[in-house]
């Protein structure tokens, strides 16, 4: 019997500043450096230990496409946050997981995909993103629409930087302030969908953000002609066993650790207790 | 197989039963209350007594629970996992805490296993006592957990005045007879008769606590039960968590990182459902934030027929220790009672 709450160490490779509050840890497993034992899919969380602080769940925010090591965008926000805060390179930290169901990158192929991103929501994105990018020919059109408070909490500046280059996906970015210095939009995330056309009856809609960006956002995409089923989420909970049992994260009889965090907005709505 | 000890045998077949491992027992405490607490010497037990406050739920799921110790070996830090293999002997728990006990290590089977609380469970023998008298605020009745079992324990005892009746339920069961043989004789049928008697004869004397958990159930689980009621409901609620701190099969948890200076336990903590805090993220959104919220999730989860599918258990065993505890009537008998009648008692 393998034991559930034994957590794996791994070491930090890299600590990249996102935003003033906001850093990308690149992590690998000390004792199986090549990370082969760790199967993962996008939208798959860990609990992430910083040692005599306890445990907190964290999105994967890299690809499984890109195997060895993996990452995770973390807000400072917390207790826990803040000392992750302090860790720098080679620092050890403990790692559970992955836990939860995970974004279903199987039954996506072929369709046309839409990510729509508000602020810290981009991370549990930016980990199917990549996946669907290193494997582009298997999707149709990408679009990512994303948006932050300002020009200076967006995160992953460069690969934006990247994106927004490529041709074969169609990126925009907006704020909700800025100073006269920022050329690109100014306002909410759903403003962007005036400037995008899309293709409800093939496409994919994945949304994360906070939880005020995600209802108008949802209420935008089914006007739209969206499909409940189509419209695919991850929610946030307080999860701190990853496996069902501690109740925190429960929703109804659901657990969105175990029977989450992706779900459909069909789901959600029938998420009630 | 059914077999009777002596009343005095119960001290020799005790004194082995600790030569083995720990016993926990009810016993008086020095200020007079009877509380489950690891014996000493046989003379110790109590015999005839209302079930404790608190539930032995703690030598299975102990309120802190050690899973894995974490030390920092210069810049290495090493993780193992804790287990507690000490053989242990639950003597004289009424027959809701021996369900309560089944409840618990249902739901820790289920996958993933978790073998923390298994390995403390399977060394862990359960000798009943039956409920001749019924505690007077149980309702055990309405959740087929008692007064007497049909199975669940390892033994069962039955007083029957200078002998108890031993009904055997499990292997483990039987290695805690053969720990003292010669004291245990087969049981006639005259006992097995007196037995069953003194089990109809409890089943005519509860209280007046009843829990109709069919229509409540029916109502939680479709969602019929009226805002302004939970809203009401959680006006009563001091949100203290003693319901769940008491309750013989809550068992929702922490996990926290216990010690100083490079050596660390991970523990699971008892955590109740009621605090504000238990849904509380680190971004200030708290999904459960009002009172009546966080009693429609403890009731939805203990009656719902979603959990009881589950489960195959409701959450409650009828031990009536929410009655005693709860200082705002919220108990499961009251609110049961108000969801089934749409209306609550002011």
């Amino acid at each position: 019997m393998n034991d559930v709450f034994l957590p794996d160490i791994a070491c930090l490779e890299k600590v990249r500043d996102e935003t003033p509050d906001t850093k990308t840890f690149t992590l690998r497993f000390r004792d199986q450096p090549n990370g082969n034992h760790f199967h993962f899919l996008p939208g798959q969380f860990l609990e992430l230990s910083v040692f005599g602080c306890g445990e907190a769940p964290f999105c994967i925010a890299s690809s499984p496409t890109r195997p060895g090591t993996f990452e995770t965008t973390v807000r400072r926000t917390g207790q826990l946050t803040d000392q992750l805060h302090r860790l720098g390179n080679g620092d050890e930290v403990g790692i559970r997981g992955p836990f939860g169901n995970g974004f279903d990158v199987q039954a996506a192929r072929g369709k046309d995909m839409l990510f729509v991103a508000g602020g810290i929501g981009l991370p549990p994105l930016r980990s199917l993103i990549w996946n669907v990018l290193d494997e582009r020919d298997r999707f149709g059109k990408v679009t990512i629409l994303y948006g932050a408070r300002t020009p200076a909490d967006l995160v992953y500046k460069h690969e934006l930087a990247e994106w927004g280059k490529r041709s074969d996906v169609e990126l925009l970015v907006t704020v909700d302030v800025a100073q006269h210095d920022w050329k690109g939009n100014v306002g909410v995330v759903p403003i962007l969908f005036q400037k995008v056309t899309l293709h409800p009856e093939s496409t994919l809609a994945y949304v994360c953000g906070p939880p005020i960006m995600i209802r108008f956002v949802v209420r935008d995409l089914l006007t739209r002609g969206f499909k409940e089923a189509a419209v695919i989420s991850t929610l946030e909970r307080m999860m701190q066993c990853g496996i069902g049992k501690c109740n925190h994260c429960a929703i109804g009889h659901r657990y969105v650790c175990r029977d989450g965090p992706v779900f459909n907005y069909r789901q959600i709505a029938e998420l009630v207790e | 197989m059914v077999f009777t000890i002596a009343r005095e045998g119960t001290t020799k077949w005790l004194d082995k039963l600790l030569e083995a491992g720990e016993v926990i027992a009810p016993v008086r405490s020095p200020c007079g209350d009877v509380i489950f607490s690891a014996l000493r010497s046989p003379a110790q037990v109590v015999w005839d007594f209302e079930n404790p406050l608190h539930p032995p739920k703690r030598f299975v799921l102990p309120q802190t629970d050690p899973l894995v110790r974490i030390k920092l070996n210069g810049q290495r830090h090493e993780a193992e996992p804790l287990y507690d293999d000490a053989p242990r002997t639950l003597f004289n728990v009424r027959s809701c805490d021996v369900k309560g006990i089944a409840f618990l290590t249902r739901m820790h089977e289920a996958e993933p296993a978790d073998a923390s609380y298994l390995r403390r469970a399977h060394n862990l023998t359960i000798i009943s006592l039956a409920c001749t008298t019924p505690c007077p605020p149980g309702f055990c009745s309405c959740t087929d957990s008692g007064p007497f079992l049909s199975g669940g324990y390892d033994l069962q005892l039955t007083d029957l005045g200078g002998s108890f009746l031993v009904e055997v339920g499990s292997e483990k069961g039987e290695a805690a007879m053969a720990k003292a043989p010669g004291l245990f004789q087969k049981a006639t049928e005259v006992e097995v008769a007196e037995r069953k008697a003194l089990e109809a004869a409890a089943k005519t004397r509860f209280g007046p606590e009843t829990c109709h958990f069919g229509s409540a159930m029916r109502r939680i689980s479709t969602g019929r039960v009226q805002d302004a009621l939970w809203e009401k409901m959680g006006d009563w609620c001091l949100e203290c968590g003693g319901c769940n701190f008491v309750c013989p099969t809550c068992y929702c948890f922490s996990v926290k990182d216990l010690g100083r200076d490079g050596t660390w336990v991970r523990c699971r903590m008892w955590d109740s459902c009621q605090y504000a805090a238990f849904t509380l993220e680190a971004s200030g959104h708290n999904p459960r934030e009002h009172r009546k919220e966080r009693m429609k999730r403890r009731f939805f989860h203990k009656v719902s027929a979603q959990y009881y599918t589950r489960d195959g258990l409701v959450g409650c065993v009828g031990c009536g220790r929410c009655i005693k505890t709860c200082l705002g009537t919220t108990h499961m008998p009251a609110v049961v009672a108000a969801i089934r009648k749409g209306k609550w008692h002011e």
